[in-house]
């Protein structure tokens, strides 16, 4: 484990259901991890695995029907879960910063783009309006605005999918967050805009001394911007570990099985996971992944696998790993 | 040879040009969503069509199928040239080419069944009769991995990947020879991705299918295609087997479309010298004068503002669209 003064947030057994007309969704079933400072952490997963409800919790942005429970999430030593709304406010879009997947859904259309940029200034560092219009056009222009005056009296209509994640990573940035959650920034926009996205949070993150959290489904993203990675799948965490030790020394086969169904410069078949994901209405009593899962055995889908250290950042949830298992079948390769 | 004799399909100078509303006064604009795009198609072979959101790839794939009525140019499908011909004349090609939509939320219709779906292509063209239908209808939904039973489900019943795959069996319910799948995976998640590639690939070994897989995912289009086309604003700007394509690619829009692909390896993530085009692309509507891309392009010279460069034979197996390199 790593040094605990150093972690900016720390994630203790956090659990969130929805509840809803068909029953309750357990969308997030116990997860536990850490972000450490400066550090960017990538959290991969298919939709349904719970990756954006984790970071709804942590932000406490769930709606109404959602019961959260967790033994602590703790930013900066304070614990969020403890937090009412009004002493989130601070918190929220301040400290820490948030950019979502949909640029064209996220701003207001009612307002424009100045508005929606000063708004977090004057609340929560107090600007006047002269500094919160001055700090604004400085933002917009750090972000690669070109004439951000003129954008700063344009609604959110009138500017192009990239533009609108560069205004949305200008709000989200503007009050110097300590944390900067990014739920699929790029996954609505061209590669190309991709790729000057991913390098601006890069950059600001650098400037900022912020932490990332990125949330994506693509393992690429992943590979190109976070040191760190975290696999979730059904509401658990299947995997953690550095990005070298999940795509070199991949130990869950649910992860292997991701690697594997992204084409690989060769022409060879693509190796599918076979199946769905679970439903989180009724979710499988033992690993999540067992019934897509190529080794599952019987003790699989009966009881939940613990985690297993592999090193002092790594750890996977698979039964296969288990010193009993393992004393038993031998190793058992899984790529 | 990129280009051999006796195509399944052949597309020359294909344009298609969209009429916006003008004022009272004012003159009417177009947007020109194709303009002036040739490739051909062999049969039992997959052209990948890539490029921007906006750049005309689903347009070139909806005007073959002849879903748009083109400006100019020709669709010449196995010998006929099929580009001025009416519904009625278009019906036997219609059983002839197909197409697997983008989306599987909303090309399915929400309120027939699975079965239903399946067999409307087979009614509209009076194939098999009676009790041999229904049993085509239940091959069709094994041969893409369903069961039999999920026959008389709706579509809401079913995940995404389950629903392209629906999507898949009824454009091969008749029989096509050519297929346009239009980012046919772009909706689904990764681990489904590929399952719906191994179906379109096993069932291209088994029926020889052509297909024009339009996608923006260039390492899919690397995994699947014979030959790629790179599109910007309407324009075909760079076209090559595949091998040459993602080994010698040569215009500046391609690389760098290439280099901002994310490679999901870290080591070679970090090794990747990407080229970052700066701004966005230009509107269709008052695309810029000479190139296309000369408004993004770091090498711009005069010449680009000045003529439009057309698509020029590098080697047998590659074309390419630039002044500079020519």
């Amino acid at each position: 484990m790593s040094d605990e003064k150093n972690n900016l947030l720390e994630v203790n057994n956090l659990k969130t259901s929805f509840h809803t007309s068909d029953g309750i969704v357990r969308s997030v079933r116990g997860i536990t991890f850490h972000v450490e400072r400066e550090e960017s952490l990538g959290i991969v997963g298919e939709s349904g695995c719970g990756k954006s409800v984790t970071m709804l919790s942590i932000m406490r942005l769930l709606e109404d029907n959602a019961q959260l429970e967790a033994d602590s999430i703790l930013f900066d030593g304070e614990d969020l879960a403890k937090k009412t709304k009004k002493e989130m406010r601070p918190i929220q879009g301040n400290r820490i910063g948030m950019i979502f997947q949909d640029p064209m859904t996220s701003l207001n259309p009612l307002f424009t783009i100045g508005e929606q940029i000063k708004n977090p200034l004057k609340r929560h560092q107090n600007l006047s309006g002269k500094e919160a219009q001055k700090k604004a056009i400085q933002m917009l222009e750090l972000v690669g605005i070109p004439d951000p005056a003129k954008r700063m009296r344009q609604y959110p209509h009138e500017l192009s999918g990239g533009m609108r994640q560069r205004v949305m990573i200008a709000i989200a940035m503007c009050c110097e967050p300590e944390l900067l959650i990014a739920d699929e920034p790029t996954t609505a926009l061209d590669v190309t805009i991709q790729a000057q996205i991913l390098d601006l949070m890069k950059d600001l993150k650098k400037k900022y001394h912020s932490s990332i959290i990125l949330i994506t489904h693509d393992l690429g993203v992943i590979a190109g911007v976070c040191s760190r990675i975290v696999v979730m799948y059904g509401g658990l965490i299947m995997e953690e570990g550095t990005t070298e030790e999940i795509f070199y020394q991949t130990a869950h086969p649910y992860t292997a099985g991701l690697l594997a169904s992204i084409p690989k410069d060769t022409k060879e078949k693509l190796v599918p996971i076979t199946g769905t994901p679970p439903d989180l209405l009724n979710p499988p009593k033992g690993c999540p992944f067992a019934a897509r899962c190529k080794y599952a055995m019987k003790l699989c889908k009966e009881v939940q696998p613990e985690f297993t250290q592999l090193s002092t950042q790594h750890r996977a949830a698979c039964w296969l790993l288990h010193p009993a298992v393992k004393q038993k079948l031998g190793e058992v390769k899984i790529r | 040879m990129i280009e051999k004799p006796n195509p399944l399909l052949q597309v020359e100078d294909l344009r298609m040009h969209f009429k916006l509303k003008g004022g009272l006064f004012s003159k009417a604009k177009f947007l020109k969503a194709v303009d002036g795009v040739s490739f051909s198609i062999q049969k039992g072979e997959t052209m990948g069509l890539v490029g921007e959101s906006g750049c005309g790839k689903t347009t070139v794939g909806r005007t073959i199928l002849k879903l748009y009525h083109p400006t100019s140019g020709k669709v010449i499908y196995d010998g006929n040239d099929i580009t001025e011909y009416s519904d009625k004349e278009m019906f036997p090609y219609r059983k002839k080419m197909q197409m697997i939509f983008q989306d599987p939320y909303t090309s399915l219709d929400p309120r027939m069944t699975v079965g239903s779906i399946i067999e409307l292509p087979l009614k509209v063209h009076n194939l098999y009769q009676g009790k041999d239908r229904q049993d085509r209808v239940r091959e069709l939904i094994q041969m893409v991995g369903l069961k039999p039973d999920h026959i008389n489900r709706y579509p809401h019943e079913f995940s995404g990947g389950q629903r392209q795959r629906i999507g898949i069996a009824r454009a091969l319910a008749i029989e096509p020879e050519f297929i346009v799948c239009d980012e046919p995976i772009s909706a689904l998640d990764v681990s489904i991705q590929a399952q719906v590639i191994n179906i379109l690939e096993e069932l291209q070994e088994k029926f020889h299918f052509s297909y024009l897989f339009i996608s923006h995912d260039l390492s899919m289009v690397k995994h699947i295609s014979n030959k790629v086309g790179v599109m910007y604003l309407g324009h075909l700007i760079e076209y090559a087997s595949v091998e040459e394509m993602y080994q010698n690619m040569q215009h500046p829009y391609t690389k760098s479309l290439m280099s901002a692909v994310p490679i999901a390896d870290p080591k070679k993530a970090a090794a990747n010298q990407r080229v970052i085009l700066q701004g966005d692309v230009p509107s269709p509507i008052h695309p810029p004068s000479g190139c296309p891309f000369r408004t993004r392009c770091p090498h711009a010279k005069k010449i680009c503002e000045d003529q439009v460069p057309q698509l020029k034979k590098l080697n047998d197996d590659h074309m390419v669209a630039c002044h500079l390199l020519s």
